[in-house]
């Protein structure tokens, strides 16, 4: 059932990203629906699944973005892991927590897309932390909106349906 | 708050450290391969092609809704574009008819015009304004009177033929007597033979042409004008054509003449100003 919620949110920020790719082209650049998906499914503690999930997620991200193969798929499972061991350490819950979570999940992100982009291609971005502050925020805000909307549909706390049951 | 730590897992990190390092590998290829022309790995279109419907499904989406809305656009344009080419069919049919009238008006005035012309006589043109040909007196009102010239008398025509002469005058307007009214009394010609007669209106629609012998050569679609006898209608104007030439009891033909002209159309008129024979000449008897 996680799987099959983490598939479904996997299908919805690829579908996100084709609108603001088709519609607004650089809205990519200042908010990001993949990392919600794999923040909020690592919030679970699961730290398997979490790398697991990073790992899909950034996948679908690359294979649709003009990226190096593999470099969304590197800095997601980078945030999923950090998330989801912070997680299995401190049981963390409601809307701020996640947020918090997000919030770090995004300048992580950023940065080591930074970092492997300088390494691997030598190219500097410009404009990062102007970027890293867009990005954060807007990622920030609608990703709390949807961890609240979630809390209205879901019966239980949204981050209690992406923990495992019994620990791995 | 805190979770005990046996229940963390250990493994998960060294799977994790496995999985970046793949994923470094990865990258690394693939930003090689990029620079020799090969942008894209078999594992990178694998995941492409797996994933490729929710692209597509949503790009046909937005153009299916951008095709919606610009069909709406378009009919609302389509809309607004035949209301006002209706609006100016409408404007131009009327102008059209406008056209038309103007351009009857013209070849009927041209006509009378040229019609005029050919009359020695002073001639004036005359607007008809009623018309009471159904009734026992035939007669129209035209919009000229003694003011302008008119008096009685003075002969009608149009372009077709005779209409009547005029019988009453105020200062501004003219009652005519038709041909085809009863009291209605014209000298005539056969245009053919040149044969005499006097053409009286019978209240229909056709005349009668009396003091033809009987014996005269006169026949059906001979063609009648005024005789110029009378001391009233000058000659040659076109009454109408013979419709029918019979033997009568007496000495004389019945004969019926069709009038040139349509009572029931005229609009403008000519009236012909004719020369007055003084009421001496014709009572005087000798």
């Amino acid at each position: 059932m996680r799987w099959l919620r983490f598939a479904i949110g996997l299908l919805i920020a690829l579908t996100l990203h084709s609108l603001l790719d088709s519609f607004y082209p650089n809205a990519l650049a200042f908010f990001n629906p993949y990392i919600i998906l794999v923040a909020y499914y690592s919030m679970g503690g699961n730290i398997l699944g979490a790398i697991l999930a990073g790992v899909l997620a950034g996948f679908v991200q690359d294979a649709f973005s003009n990226a190096m193969f593999g470099l969304h798929a590197f800095s997601l499972t980078v945030c999923a892991y950090v998330v989801a061991y912070i997680n299995s350490r401190l049981s963390l819950r409601g809307t701020l927590a996640f947020g918090a979570c997000l919030g770090g999940a995004v300048i992580v992100n950023e940065l080591v897309i930074y970092v492997l982009v300088n390494i691997l291609v030598r190219q500097r971005i410009e404009m990062f932390e102007q970027t890293v502050l867009v990005k954060t925020i807007f990622t920030l805000l609608f990703g709390m909106l949807v961890y609240q909307l979630l809390t209205l549909f879901l019966r239980e706390e949204p981050i209690e349906a992406t923990r495992q049951r019994s620990a791995w | 708050m805190a979770v005990p730590t046996d229940v963390i897992p250990r493994r998960p990190t060294l799977l994790f450290i496995v999985v970046l390092s793949l994923l470094f590998v990865l990258m690394s290829f693939s930003s090689q391969t990029r620079y020799i022309g090969e942008t894209r790995t078999m594992f990178e279109r694998t995941v492409m092609t797996v994933f490729s419907p929710v692209p597509k499904f949503v790009n046909w989406i937005g153009g299916t809704a951008q095709d919606m809305h610009h069909g709406y656009l378009d009919m609302r344009r389509a809309v607004n574009e035949n209301l006002e080419l209706r609006r100016k069919v409408a404007s131009l049919t009327t102008e059209n008819l406008k056209l038309r009238q103007s351009e009857g008006d013209l070849k009927r005035l041209r006509a009378l015009l040229a019609y005029s012309e050919q009359f020695d006589m002073q001639t004036s043109m005359a607007q008809t304004i009623m018309l009471d040909t159904a009734g026992r007196f035939k007669s129209i009102i035209i919009d000229q009177g003694s003011g302008d010239g008119v008096q009685v008398n003075d002969v009608i025509a149009n372009a077709n033929g005779l209409i009547g002469r005029v019988v009453l005058t105020t200062d501004d307007l003219a009652k005519v007597q038709l041909v085809t009214d009863n009291n209605s009394a014209v000298g005539t010609l056969v245009e053919r033979t040149r044969r005499q007669g006097v053409l009286r209106g019978n209240g229909s629609t056709s005349v009668q042409l009396f003091d033809i012998p009987a014996l005269a050569d006169v026949q059906p679609g001979d063609r009648v004008l005024t005789a110029g006898i009378d001391g009233i209608y000058p000659r040659g104007i076109p009454i109408g054509t013979i419709v029918r030439a019979e033997p009568g009891q007496s000495l004389f033909k019945n004969i019926v003449v069709k009038p040139s002209v349509d009572f029931g159309t005229i609009e403008e008129v000519i009236v012909i100003h004719t020369r007055k024979i003084s009421p001496a000449i014709v009572r005087y008897a000798p």
